[in-house]
């Protein structure tokens, strides 16, 4: 009887020893908080949410996540003031809005908190703001890249569905791809709204009107479901040139059947994952990459689709 | 008997293609209780609500202290003495007595070149006046929603006699009190008529017109059939008029007594 | 039948201590001591109660603040804005296209920013007091309405619903500081030096306090919550306010100007409104079309955790920045608390009830209501 109560507990403390290593392998307790600009609606950042999550236990460093609920960049300032006050050991964020934000951003790094920003922004403004470096896809470069690749393929006009037309960034990208095939960007951005309906209806509408239109460019899952809806619709569906930026389970399924050509991947998993691991070692050991990080972008066509699928909406 | 206060002559008041007073012809003395009786829907409330500036009449004239006056709105009858307490009373139920009391008039005192609500003097008046009215508060600041109906009626009276009504018009009083509050709001109609105020008493219950009334006209469908002083009407004759009579007299055949 | 007795002895002699406590604030005040004890448990060391953690739940609670005296005089007048989340972004935005799009110096920009939304706000009594619908719809039209032109105008203009720029534009102008800027920094450099608030430790801002200053936001909000109490409690036009709400009807009989009680009650919560964005634009430095979203729901869910009747005629302004208070403690609060943040909601909605609910018995004991 004592001989197996022994082997039990023996095997419980094997079993519990990596789960207790993260804690006191290091033997210290870092924070971290990444702030960031979506509203709880979006669920793209659910892949971040979970790439900080992964990184924490691995690194065994604690890391929350804030966002304003209702995706207010005011309340996004607030809550990076919120955060520097609360006192951690490295802040990570985004730059959606330069004017709002850098001046509470600025003030944590002048307390003394570390900041990487990620996502949204130029490493322009990340410099400027005394961030440590920027991890994520440069849009424009992003979307000139693209415009390009769509040029060699012979495309020379297209449609940009942009759902988030408040951002900057997301102009960005319709404006880097306009260059990329060399024309001017004009009428062929459209403000599509939110909500599915109504931008799969814009979509109709655009291609009815102008039907020389050679490709469509979607800007993440939002723009993209709806689109493929309306190409079946019309049946314009594997006929024009068709490509996204993010990916997304309809998106996937687009490539397999040659609805999509690519995917511009810019791999949020990284931009969560990367920003930590540098951070906690920089906190531990003084090393720090020598420049920024870009995550993206990388294309996804329908011939790397094996990881993708089985991770997506969890770390692709 | 002294020179009416209030002539109204010949008044009409058609809303659209109904007319709901079709030429009637009233005085009202000061100092003294004169009672209109009418049934539902015979236009007593239209009526007052042309003597006090709420409606324009369509024809006729109104002389108010001998000089003819149009009102504009309720605010110039209320400045030129002619006071209404309406059926749902215009008291604010959430607000305390001593508000109500003031609205619309409220004092002011200045503090520093601004004006200010004047609220030591409003409690003041308001206790004291309520105290003469028999009604004691527990503070000036208890809502009107705590009084009792008939307490309520006490607390408008009050307030139309303070802010100096020459003509008082109480539009269906008692219809809905019990009979203490009905005896108290009689008592009180009784006090305001010996200080010199013309009361409008607007009843569809004989018995009480006849407990206060020192005249009493009735309406019927728009039109008035005269008015009687006390003494010269039984209250069987006026009910006859109110109702066209005949309906009620069999009533009081089966039921054995005045209705 | 005389009643002629000093004292009624159906009437129970209540203490005046339970005479002071039953008023229409009791809910705001219960609601915030159980709110700053909830947090003084759970985040006492997390930071929110040092000088940068009180600034931060302040300036936030001020906000609300700004928005809910407006609310708050406007709904003890019978009425509701819903179109003030949109107004805010409109203001921002049109403060941003007069000063940077057009070139205009700033203070015209803002003076001209006040007089159309305070218009617009007169606007909006305008139409409902002529046409007798409910507020609610049309504010609701004024709130799509102003909406579309916040983001319609700089698309139009600029290409973009982004426009910034506005802290230099606004350098060395003399109104933009009564907005944006900050009082009191001398008290504040001393309280850094001497070491009661942090220091920076590097940059450009270091050896200054954390926290360097009292935000102007905060001012405003003072001043307009004790101006809003002063107005509803203490002035013949506050006993019209109370009175227009109460019962319109009766109000209007004994002579109070309901109809101008009510558009005056709607410019003021346009000027509230376009306090708040001015002090937001000046601030943060640029206007967005996506501001201000659905803040006019938050400011009457403050109103009413501050004791105010939905349907008009009592109310609090005290208990309106209290509801305020409480409103911006909980928003940061949980951050600081670690608490997942989509549970703000579930805490609101919960601090919401039971307000309510408190309230509802407070103002039954206080008006007799059955």
């Amino acid at each position: 009887m004592k001989s197996i109560m022994k082997k039990l507990m023996l095997t419980a403390a094997v079993i519990a020893s990596p789960l207790m290593a993260s804690a006191d392998a290091h033997g210290d307790d870092l924070n971290y908080i990444l702030v960031s600009h979506a509203p709880d609606s979006d669920s793209w950042w659910n892949t971040i949410k979970n790439g900080i999550a992964l990184a924490g236990e691995q690194m065994g460093v604690n890391v929350e996540y804030r966002n304003p609920p209702s995706g207010d960049l005011a309340d996004m300032a607030r809550i990076i003031e919120q955060a520097a006050a609360s006192n951690p050991d490295g802040i990570i964020t985004t730059l959606s809005d330069y004017d709002v934000l850098k001046g509470p951003v600025m003030a944590a790094v002048a307390q003394g908190i570390d900041v990487i920003i990620m996502n949204t922004g130029t490493p322009a403004q990340a410099a400027e703001v005394g961030a440590l470096m920027y991890v994520g896809q440069p849009e424009y470069d992003a979307g000139l890249a693209a415009g390009q690749r769509a040029a060699r393929d012979g495309v020379g006009s297209f449609l940009c569905v942009n759902h988030y037309i408040s951002s900057p960034s997301s102009t960005d990208r319709c404006q880097g791809f306009a260059d990329g095939l060399g024309v001017d960007l004009g009428n062929q951005m459209i403000d599509s709204g939110q909500d599915p309906a109504e931008i799969k209806n814009r979509v109709l509408a655009y291609l009815s009107a102008n039907p020389d239109t050679d490709a469509v460019l979607t800007l993440g899952p939002a723009s993209a479901d709806p689109t493929i809806l309306a190409l079946q619709e019309n049946g314009m569906a594997g006929d024009i040139y068709f490509g996204t930026f993010d990916l997304g389970e309809e998106i996937v399924k687009g490539l397999k059947s040659g609805i999509i050509e690519w995917g511009i991947d810019q791999q949020p998993f990284l931009q969560a994952y990367l920003p930590v691991v540098v951070l906690a070692n920089y906190d531990r050991y003084g090393v720090l990459p020598g420049n920024n990080i870009n995550s993206g972008p990388g294309f996804v066509t329908a011939d790397g689709l094996a990881k993708v699928e089985q991770f997506a909406g969890e770390f692709r | 008997m002294s020179d009416p206060i209030i002539r109204m002559t010949n008044i009409e008041k058609h809303f659209g293609s109904v007319i709901a007073l079709a030429g009637v012809t009233v005085e009202f003395h000061p100092g003294e209780c004169h009672c209109l009786l009418g049934d539902n829907g015979a236009g007593k409330s239209t009526f007052i609500k042309t003597m006090s500036g709420v409606h324009k009449p369509t024809a006729g004239t109104i002389e108010f202290e001998g000089a003819e006056m149009n009102f504009a709105d309720p605010r110039d009858a209320i400045t030129a003495g002619i006071a209404t307490v309406y059926q749902d009373l215009a008291m604010i139920p959430l607000m305390s007595v001593s508000r109500n009391f003031f609205m619309g008039n409220e004092p002011r005192k200045k503090v520093a070149g601004m004006s200010f609500f004047d609220h030591e003097h409003a409690n003041d008046v308001t206790m004291s006046e309520m105290k003469k009215m028999g009604i004691n508060l527990r503070g000036p600041d208890q809502a009107v929603g705590t009084l009792s109906g008939g307490e309520r009626q006490t607390v408008a009276i009050a307030r139309a006699v303070h802010f100096g009504a020459k003509v008082l018009i109480l539009d269906e009083p008692t219809s809905a009190l019990g009979v203490r509050q009905t005896a108290n709001v009689l008592a009180t109609v009784d006090r305001v008529r010996k200080q010199g105020i013309a009361v409008v008493f607007i009843t569809h219950n004989v018995r009480h017109a006849m407990a206060v009334g020192d005249r009493f006209t009735v309406l019927n469908r728009g039109k008035t059939y005269g008015t009687a002083s006390r003494g010269e009407i039984t209250p069987e004759a006026l009910q006859d008029m109110m109702a066209g009579g005949e309906e009620l007299a069999t009533l009081e055949g089966s039921l054995g007594g005045t209705v | 039948m005389s009643d002629a007795t000093n004292s009624d002895e159906r009437i129970k002699q209540t203490s005046r201590f339970r005479q002071a406590l039953i008023r229409p604030e009791l809910g705001g005040m219960v609601g915030t001591v159980a709110v700053f004890t909830f947090f003084l448990l759970f985040a006492f060391d997390s930071g929110m109660f040092n000088s940068q953690g009180v600034m931060n739940w302040s300036v936030v609670s001020a906000q609300f603040m700004i928005i809910a005296v407006g609310a708050c005089l406007l709904m003890i007048a019978g009425e509701f804005d819903l179109s003030v989340g949109s107004m805010i972004g409109f203001a921002g935005m049109m403060i941003a296209i007069f000063g940077i799009t057009l070139g205009w110096p700033m203070w015209m920009a803002i003076i001209i920013t006040f007089v159309i939304c305070v218009a617009f706000g007169a606007l909006n009594g305008y139409i409902v007091v002529r046409t007798g619908l409910p507020s609610f719809i049309v504010t609701l039209a004024t709130l799509f309405i102003l909406r579309g032109f916040t983001i319609f105008i700089p698309q139009t203009l600029e290409r973009k619903t982004i426009i910034g720029g506005i802290r230099e534009a606004a350098e060395g102008d003399w109104l933009a500081p009564i907005f944006g800027g900050k009082v009191l920094t001398g008290f504040f450099q001393w309280m850094g030096d001497v070491g009661i608030i942090s220091v920076f430790t590097r940059g450009n801002l270091e050896g200054q306090p954390v926290v360097s200053g009292i935000p102007m936001l905060i001012v405003w909000a003072l001043a307009l919550v004790v101006f809003g109490h002063i107005l509803l409690t203490r002035t013949r036009f506050g006993n019209w306010i109370f009175a227009a709400g109460g019962d319109a009807q009766a109000a209007r009989y004994t002579g109070v100007p309901v109809d101008r009680v009510k558009i005056l009650m709607f410019m003021f919560t346009a000027f509230c409104a376009t306090v708040f964005a001015v002090c937001q634009v000046m601030e943060f430095g640029s206007a967005g079309a996506d501001r201000g979203l659905l803040k006019e729901f938050e400011a009457i869910i403050a109103v009413v955790i501050g004791g105010a009747l939905l349907t008009g005629g009592y109310g609090s302004v005290i208990g309106a920045a209290l509801g305020a208070l409480i409103f911006g403690v909980v928003q940061q609060g949980l951050f600081f608390a670690n608490v997942e943040s989509s549970l703000f909601r579930v805490f609101l909605g919960v601090i919401l009830l039971f307000a309510v609910i408190l309230n509802t018995y407070i103002r039954r004991m206080i008006t007799g209501e059955r």
